[in-house]
């Protein structure tokens, strides 16, 4: 039997420990410190998995569907996630406008960022997989940096007017406080490519895009999620609703993004 | 010898081993998903970078002729959340690699395993990711009735 002062100093070790783990899990942090530091590939869950990219609630509960249906348990992950993709293709779909969806799904060898190495819009970037740090540099704004590109936001934390008078790839960011939840809202984005969810199912939006990203780190500090409201009447039918999940990753590093070919044989229609 | 352009029929499990997750675009316009080809060769360079890794190697046929390979993989940024590294393949090293092959059949592929000579092998990082997945439907069989 383990004495009772051993136990607690166990305890207040563990702690000591996690709160070392888990910067910003520690009382009277400010909310910035919850989310600052490395993320990157989500936790190794179906869920994760799925939200590689982006995901809707409409996939993940198909997803769910299939992985509960005994029918399904001899049948691979990969192929009972590949079914619920199609399906979360097929719904987003139905969300688009009839002339966003004449253009859907956008072929991938016209995509710039591929034939041309152009860095990624700032809808695009957001559900970027890999690294992800945030930092708060100044009082008055958060930066969002991402392995993908090496691509970098600024969050205004300052309350400054969010339209910017020319639209551009990574628009105007304006973020608050909920609690423990970052909103950032974004206007200001030159049109661009989005990823519905994935890179094998990508879209095009106007520069009427309207973003507003919650990030909300897990109660056990190991996950940082993201729900984003996207608003684009010249694409969606109704404002859509797309989630992403990063795992905390503190041994992560961004590297540099230096190496960029552009393309000297491709087909295009080649659909995966 | 191992043919250089001997072509593997139906590995589909390595086919759909998950290019979506590895790329900063699509791979679909440049590989043919559909098939796997293997290589024997020689490495010469490894180049750990972003947005892709490559490796380049010496391939030599049954006739003697010398073929310059690139093996094009995701990149470091996606390498490395499994461990790669820089040294992770060297110049020198005597391999055999499996991936697709261009739509084209130019003397290119997309990683998707590496037998080195000593028999250990390097695989993309989802597959890891999805042994994962199955372990915990199994363990999640046996522990929850439905």
């Amino acid at each position: 039997m383990i004495p009772k002062r051993s136990a607690r100093r166990r305890r207040v070790l563990l702690g000591l420990v996690l709160a070392a783990c888990l910067p910003g899990l520690a009382r009277g942090q400010s909310p910035a410190s919850r989310l600052e530091g490395m993320w990157s590939d989500p936790p190794t869950t179906p869920e994760g998995l799925f939200c590689f990219f982006a995901c809707t609630d409409a996939g993940i509960a198909r997803l769910n569907a299939l992985l509960d249906d005994p029918a399904n348990d001899a049948r691979p992950f990969q192929q009972l996630q590949a079914e619920a993709k199609r399906y979360e293709r097929e719904y987003l779909r139905d969300q688009l406008t009839p002339a966003a969806r004449k253009r859907y799904p956008f072929d991938p060898a016209d995509d710039p960022g591929f034939l041309r190495c152009e860095p990624w819009g700032m809808v695009r970037q957001i559900f970027a997989p890999h690294q992800l740090e945030i930092r708060q540099p100044a009082p008055d704004r958060l930066t969002l940096r991402y392995g993908e590109w090496d691509g970098l936001r600024t969050v205004h934390l300052d309350g400054r007017a969010p339209t910017p008078p020319k639209p551009t790839a990574m628009g105007h960011s304006v973020g608050r406080w909920e609690g423990a939840t970052l909103v950032v809202e974004t206007s200001g984005i030159a049109p661009n490519i989005i990823m519905l969810p994935d890179l094998q199912a990508m879209g095009e939006h106007s520069a009427e895009m309207r973003v507003v990203e919650r990030y909300t780190r897990s109660a056990d500090g190991h996950a940082l999620h993201l729900t984003a409201t996207l608003s684009d009447p010249r694409t969606f039918r109704a404002p859509q609703v797309l989630r992403k999940i990063w795992r905390w990753a503190p041994e992560q590093q961004i590297a540099p993004y230096d190496a960029c070919e552009v393309p000297t044989e491709f087909k295009k229609g080649a659909r995966p | 010898m191992t043919s250089p352009r001997a072509v593997v029929a139906a590995l589909l499990a390595l086919v759909a081993s998950g290019s979506a997750a590895s790329a900063h675009h699509a791979f679909s316009p440049v590989y043919d998903e559909a098939r796997v080809i293997t290589v024997a060769g020689v490495v010469t360079e490894f180049r750990f970078v972003n947005p892709h890794a490559l490796m380049l190697m010496d391939v030599t046929d049954d006739s003697g002729k010398l073929e310059k390979w690139t093996v094009e993989f995701a990149g470091r940024l996606n390498l490395s959340e499994f461990g790669w590294t820089a040294e992770s393949l060297k110049a020198g090293e005597r391999v055999t690699v499996t991936g697709n092959p261009t739509h084209t059949n130019s003397p290119r592929m997309f990683f998707r395993k590496i037998v080195r000579s000593d028999g250990t092998e390097l695989l993309p990082g989802n597959a890891q990711r999805l042994d994962t997945i199955e372990e915990q439907r199994r363990l999640r069989r046996q522990g929850q009735p439905r």
